[in-house]
């Protein structure tokens, strides 16, 4: 029972202090959640424009780990289909512990026009289990994405998530679900250096501006450093390593209050 | 549920038809939007955007031939500066009949968006256009009509709606309660013939009047007019409803007013003479007719004549000011409908040669009740009395690169009012603008639009200085200073007071696909500002600065805009700054198998201070333009489109919502009162031609 309550506490200290990164959206691939304008990878319910982009299916799961915490931590699943028309995801994710957990599907279409833009557009089913209760609510939210590229060198990404601002309601409480705005650009230097930033703006917190360099080192290897700021800077880095058709993404963000956050993301890539 | 149905559907339906090949037409209504955006931008008050959709659309259809046009008829393209006009005129004195459109490429101050704009109301033929005569026939078989439906509601209902009105003079309800449905519903009818005849009635309901009950029997507003033009001797003729304007505006110009804006050179005035008026604005309009007439050696004069019913709250024969909103909905409001009587005569009478021009006008304003203003410290000098006479000479001249105008003018107790400037193009990529302004605290006119900071063109004394210069290719930078004066207190301002305003924008056309602007102004007025132990408030200046990025882009059938603006603002020297910011993406896409076109909005704001209040246009049906104010935290997306059912249908749809995020529990106050933190609007509209 005390680790239970000391959980809750560290849960509600987290979402006090990054009320912005919301659990229920796992974080992205690209350095510093810099992904809506990130044209080269792609995450779980993160811009659905950029699934657009994908020329090849793949499947992939992530694990995100908060601050050593193994009940703070976020679990996906994503599968992507290219077609010649049009690409689709089916996504999934999973959060919490068994008192407290939250789950979201989403099934996503992004489509690539001549790679001058994209646009996409997924529709996440959102269910959190309260215990109060002792029973399930959802609420269906929407996720709109939009990227275009000037240039082969220079692109720039919108999307939002929950434009409506649904929330949840259950007889004891309301649960705010995160309404979010995000802008980014991408821009290359080089075919091996990227440049992203990104802000995003939940309706009802502070500003998050994110930036941060991915450079493929080798063939087989990129490295990855950034930064973000939400009240705290928060540094982060990573590496990416590829491997015939596996993809392996490693990222770490250090909070100055709560510590390390980790991420690992594997991908296989399915030939065409 | 359901909007998000509506949502999935609209995106998924977009995205599987997505026919990607075709570059996007651009439509005139589009370019119309466009410029009436860039020419609103700065101005927290929207201008009459039907009469300005209205006439432009009129120009796209009835093209202005560059090789036999004239100074007037070029104005009426409101976003080519005067230098621009007069480079064109210069340009064919010079060089003759232009023999392609692809000239205008040639001409000095033109840069390439200028030209795309001027693509669709321009053309250019040799011949020479005869005014034929007018034949019955004609008009009936080739006359073209049109007749719009529109409604629009709030999903929301407003506390006015909560009980309903019982009658006038009943005393339960104490005039609070609105009397009719909150659906709004206009009605328009339109004819033309070529440009030679027009003519057209428009009846409106507003949310909230009652459409056949106590308070009104059929529609709330009925407004008509014809106009012939090119008849014999007569240049102009109009009947009915109407509008006219003559000289820089300080005498007569009830139209819109060439404020500070953007188009930073377009300072000077336009748009002259009598012209029909089939907006659905209640007040601003004459009802009567008039007439200008072509005269020997250059010469031309105009006379009118009206007579309408306006709006105000009459005590024994007195009333303290006009009520102008046209609102008839509260006991309240419908006790002073049509209270006053008000005749309105004036004439201007012109002399124009190429290079000069120069007029008189004369206006006289008699009600058949006397105007007694409730007298303030700031209204100390306004009109009072049951008639006034106003008069004013102006000129413009035109001399090598140098163009000079201006207006005089006096109130029948002489007090004066003065408006003077020129614009001058030294190099073909500069072009500059100076405007000196007097108008007297006593100078108080009912006509008077001149430039000025405020609505009301009196008691002010100011400069105005532009530039716009191309440093290179496709860019263009744009900038005005203005430095004014209020010698007398003015509403809100309790002092003599002086500000200042500065606009510096820089525009980048990378293609005709890509565009994009920055825009930083920063402006410091001078304000009441209510302080812990004082009595009187405190005249201080509200500094406010504000950065504007707008981004255009266009591929295929799609195309995008992404904006966002910030802005800072200082109340008093010492006080803390407080902060708005709000950032939006536009997407619109024009169906190439269906004749179907959608835009669709996200916008989230971020404003917690009133003063940051933040303003963006959107898209809107056929002769609506919203620029919405966004004050608090909170998001608001809209879905608008427009189908062409056949040649003579067409139909627009807007869904709008706007949510709060900061925690507000009612929208609005009073009898707009909603409960709640969401407000939807949903607008349609039917046009049938035939």
């Amino acid at each position: 029972m005390k680790k239970m309550l000391c959980l809750l506490l560290i849960a509600s200290t987290v979402s006090q202090i990054f009320p912005q990164i919301s659990s229920i959206i796992p974080v992205s691939s690209s350095i510093a959640g810099t992904s809506v304008a990130n044209t080269g990878l792609r995450s779980e319910f993160q811009n659905p424009a950029m699934l657009g982009y994908a020329k090849n299916s793949e499947i992939g799961m992530q694990h995100e780990n908060r601050y050593a915490l193994s009940e703070l931590s976020t679990n996906s699943f994503q599968a992507l289909l290219s077609t010649s028309a049009i690409n689709a995801d089916l996504s999934f994710s999973y959060f919490g512990y068994s008192l407290y957990h939250e789950m979201m599907a989403g099934l996503g279409f992004g489509r690539n026009f001549s790679d001058k833009f994209a646009l996409g557009v997924r529709f996440n089913y959102y269910m959190a289990y309260f215990s109060a209760s002792n029973s399930y609510r959802g609420a269906l939210l929407p996720q709109i994405g939009l990227s275009y590229r000037f240039s082969s060198l220079f692109s720039l990404g919108f999307s939002t998530f929950n434009p409506f601002q649904t929330n949840i309601k259950t007889d004891f409480t309301q649960k705010r679900i995160p309404s979010i705005f995000s802008l980014g650009t991408e821009y290359y230097f080089s075919p091996d250096l990227v440049w992203l930033a990104q802000i995003d703006r939940e309706i009802s917190s502070n500003y998050r501006l994110a930036t941060g360099f991915e450079y493929q080192m080798l063939q087989q290897v990129s490295l990855k450093l950034g930064a973000y700021d939400a009240g705290y800077l928060v540094p982060c880095g990573g590496c990416g390593l590829k491997w015939n058709r596996f993809l392996l993404d490693i990222n770490c963000e250090l909070h100055p209050l709560l510590g390390l956050n980790s991420y690992a993301g594997l991908r296989y890539i399915f030939s065409r | 549920m359901k909007r998000i149905v509506i949502l999935v559907c609209c995106l998924l339906f977009l995205l599987l038809n997505a026919a990607y090949a075709q570059d996007a037409s651009t439509t005139i209504d589009q370019t119309i939007a466009d410029i009436f955006e860039q020419w609103s931008a700065e101005s927290e008050e929207v201008p009459d955007y039907q009469t300005f959709y209205e006439e432009l659309e009129f120009l796209a259809e009835n093209p202005i031939n560059l090789n036999h046009t004239s100074r007037e008829e070029l104005s009426k393209m409101l976003f080519l500066s005067d230098v621009q006009v007069e480079n064109i005129l210069a340009y064919l004195y010079q060089y003759g009949p232009m023999e392609n459109i692809y000239e205008l490429q040639l001409i000095d101050g033109l840069d390439m968006t200028d030209i795309r704009r001027m693509l669709p109301f321009v053309m250019v033929k040799k011949e020479k256009a005869v005014s034929e005569k007018i034949y019955r026939y004609d008009v009936l078989n080739y006359g073209k009509n049109e007749l719009y439906m529109m409604f629009n509601r709030d999903a929301e209902t407003r506390q006015g709606y909560q009980a309903s009105f019982s009658s006038i003079g009943d005393s339960t309800n104490q005039g609070k309660k609105y009397a009719g449905s909150p659906l709004y519903h206009s009605a328009k009818y339109r004819f033309h013939f070529k440009d030679r005849i027009l003519a057209g009635m428009t009846f409106e309901k507003d949310a909230g009047e009652s459409f056949f009950g106590s308070a009104h029997k059929g529609y709330d507003s009925y407004s008509g007019y014809l106009q012939i033009n090119r008849l014999g001797i007569f240049k102009t003729i109009v009947l009915g409803d109407f509008r006219a304007n003559f000289g820089q505006g300080l005498v007569m110009k009830s139209d819109f007013s060439m404020g500070k804006s953007s188009y930073v050179l377009n300072v000077v005035s336009r748009n002259e003479g009598l012209k029909k008026f089939s907006s659905t604005d209640e007040y601003n309009f004459f009802r009567g007719g008039g007439a200008t007439i072509r005269l020997p050696r250059n010469w031309e004069t105009s006379v009118f004549y009206s007579n309408k019913m306006i709006d105000a709250d009459t005590v024994g024969g007195v009333f303290s000011s006009i009520y102008k909103t046209g609102y008839h909905r509260t006991e309240n409001e419908l006790n002073k409908k049509h209270t006053i009587c008000q005749q309105v005569a004036g004439g201007n009478i012109s002399w124009r040669l190429l290079w000069l021009q120069t007029g008189i006008t004369f206006v006289h304003t008699n009600f058949d009740q006397v105007l007694v203003p409730e007298k303030t410290t700031y209204n100390r000098f306004y009109f009072s009395g049951k008639a006034q006479s106003t008069a004013g000479w102006n000129y413009r001249v035109h001399w090598q690169k140098l163009n000079l105008f201006g207006e005089a003018a006096v109130t029948g107790n002489f007090h004066p009012a003065l408006l003077s400037g020129f614009t001058l193009s030294p190099l073909s990529l500069v072009n500059l603008v100076a405007v000196y302004r007097y108008y007297s605290p006593e100078y108080d006119t009912f006509y008077a639009l001149a430039l000025s900071e405020t609505s009301r063109t009196n008691n002010e004394s100011g400069l105005y200085l532009g530039a716009e210069i191309n440093p290179a290719k496709k860019w263009k930078i744009s900038a005005y200073a203005d430095s004014y004066r209020f010698p007398w207190p003015k509403y809100g301002i309790d002092a003599p007071s002086a500000g200042k305003d500065y606009l510096f924008q820089t525009d980048f056309s990378a293609h005709r696909r890509l565009s994009m602007f920055w825009r930083f102004r920063h402006s410091n007025k001078p304000a009441n500002i209510s302080q812990e132990n004082s009595v009187m408030p405190v005249v201080k200046a509200v500094k406010k600065n504000s950065l504007r990025y707008q981004l255009m882009y266009s591929q295929g059938n799609f195309s995008f805009r992404t904006a966002a603006e910030g802005n800072m603002v200082q109340k008093g020297e010492n006080a803390d700054y407080t902060y708005g910011l709000t950032a939006y993406q536009d997407l619109t896409y024009e169906f190439s198998s269906l004749p179907l076109k959608l835009d669709f909005r996200y916008q989230f704001f971020d404003a917690v201070a009133y003063e940051n209040r933040l303003y963006a246009y959107e898209k809107d049906v056929l002769y609506a333009f919203s620029i919405p104010m966004y004050y608090g935290i909170g998001s608001r997306y809209y879905l608008n489109l427009k189908y062409e059912l056949n040649r003579q249908f067409t139909l627009w749809f807007k869904i709008a919502q706007t949510v709060y995020a900061d925690d507000r529990e009612e929208i609005s106050s009073g009898n707009e009162k909603i409960l709640g933190n969401k407000i939807t609007d949903v607008k349609f509209l039917l046009r049938f031609n035939f």
